[in-house]
């Protein structure tokens, strides 16, 4: 197997760009057997996405598409509310973990209807409320997965509280790594704060599953593989059903 | 599992919920109990000596993917990737046992793995 690394070169610049991060394996072996392009086009991206949430439709899992008004551009998103061990959540705020998860009458009054269904676990657990979208990333040409954290009351999580909260399974190596894997970006479509998940690693766990899917001729939808791995570092779960409902784009 | 496995064997010894599969079994007489679970390297992984594993069916795909890790001597800073149906990454906490009730066939579950690199 011919394993070749490359810089990355394109006809037009591209913004923040990680050389040390990305190898490129896909363009520059003409006239060789090419191997699957880690790289998604933006068309293909959306087409991907259309699918997804065809699917997502299906089983009411929650996902919605975001245009934004006047563009071709736009996002999917999907909110969760999530019990989390109080552990998670920094005890030296000012109210106390405690008082925020007691229910009591006076309180009761104030709280929204969604949170109604989650009373029962507030006494055991903080709830959290996480905001998912996914991009399309113009510069990496690929997905990109941002998200927002906060308590039940509106409080933003610190980026520590939510490295508390990323699957173990990952968390160790995430946390060491050279390089700032979460960070907090300005959403690059809404211009409001949010966490992201830094995309520069996309390469390492989609080429494989690229190039198994065209070994054996078979074809993938990018959006559900990729979001079967990074969602749940971010505690975001992807039913099964996604891997055989969802048809890749023609 | 025991953190001081040196060779398969010890950790087979230690992890009686991981265990050789044998050649000739498909599985039957353990159906209840553990699913048989073959490990296909992906990329530039290192090819498991045994690739043929009988594993309980609660055992989660984290618990397999550290089983992995120690059995192929993975650096901390590596991480490893399953693959289920070829091209999805079921969550971590998923339990083998549906897996295998999803994409199971001929008395197995075929999970594909790869590697990241190393820092540095």
């Amino acid at each position: 197997m011919h394993l070749g690394i490359f810089k990355i070169t394109y006809n037009r610049t591209a913004t923040h760009f990680m050389d040390d991060c990305f190898v490129n394996l896909g363009e520059e072996m003409a006239g060789e057997r090419n191997p699957a392009s880690c790289y998604l086009d933006e068309r293909t991206f959306q087409l991907c996405c259309q699918l997804f949430l065809q699917h997502s439709e299906t089983i009411q899992d929650g996902w919605s598409w975001e245009q934004i008004k006047g563009t071709d551009e736009g996002f999917m998103k999907k909110t969760v509310l999530m019990p989390v061990k109080p552990s998670v959540l920094h005890k030296q705020h000012e109210y106390s973990i405690q008082d925020e998860n007691m229910v009591t009458d006076d309180i009761q009054a104030n709280v929204e209807d969604e949170t109604a269904g989650v009373q029962a676990v507030c006494e055991i657990h903080a709830v959290l409320r996480y905001e998912y979208h996914v991009l399309y990333s113009c510069s990496y040409q690929i997905p990109v997965l941002y998200f927002r954290a906060s308590t039940l009351d509106g409080r933003p999580l610190s980026l520590e509280e939510v490295w508390s909260n990323v699957h173990p399974n990952y968390r160790q190596r995430l946390q060491q790594g050279p390089w700032d894997t979460l960070t907090q970006q300005e959403h690059p479509l809404l211009g409001q704060p949010f966490f992201m998940l830094h995309p520069c690693r996309t390469e390492e766990f989609m080429k494989p599953a690229l190039d198994l899917a065209q070994a054996e001729n078979k074809r993938m939808n990018y959006i559900v593989t990729w979001l079967s791995v990074v969602g749940p570092v971010l505690r975001l779960d992807v039913p099964l059903s996604y891997s055989t409902e969802v048809s890749a784009p023609d | 599992m025991s953190d001081n496995a040196e060779s398969p064997t010890e950790t087979q010894k230690d992890d009686p919920s991981i265990q050789h599969a044998a050649t000739e079994q498909t599985g039957a007489s353990d159906e209840k109990k553990k699913i048989d679970v073959l490990l296909k390297a992906v990329g530039d992984a290192p090819i498991m000596k045994t690739k043929k594993w009988s594993v309980e069916r609660g055992r989660t795909v984290q618990s397999l993917a550290q089983f992995i890790s120690r059995f192929l001597k993975l650096e901390a800073s590596e991480q490893l990737f399953i693959y289920v149906n070829q091209s999805f990454a079921p969550s971590p906490d998923q339990e083998v046992g549906v897996l295998f009730e999803c994409f199971g066939s001929d008395g197995k579950l075929v999970l594909h793995y790869c590697k990241s690199q190393a820092w540095g």
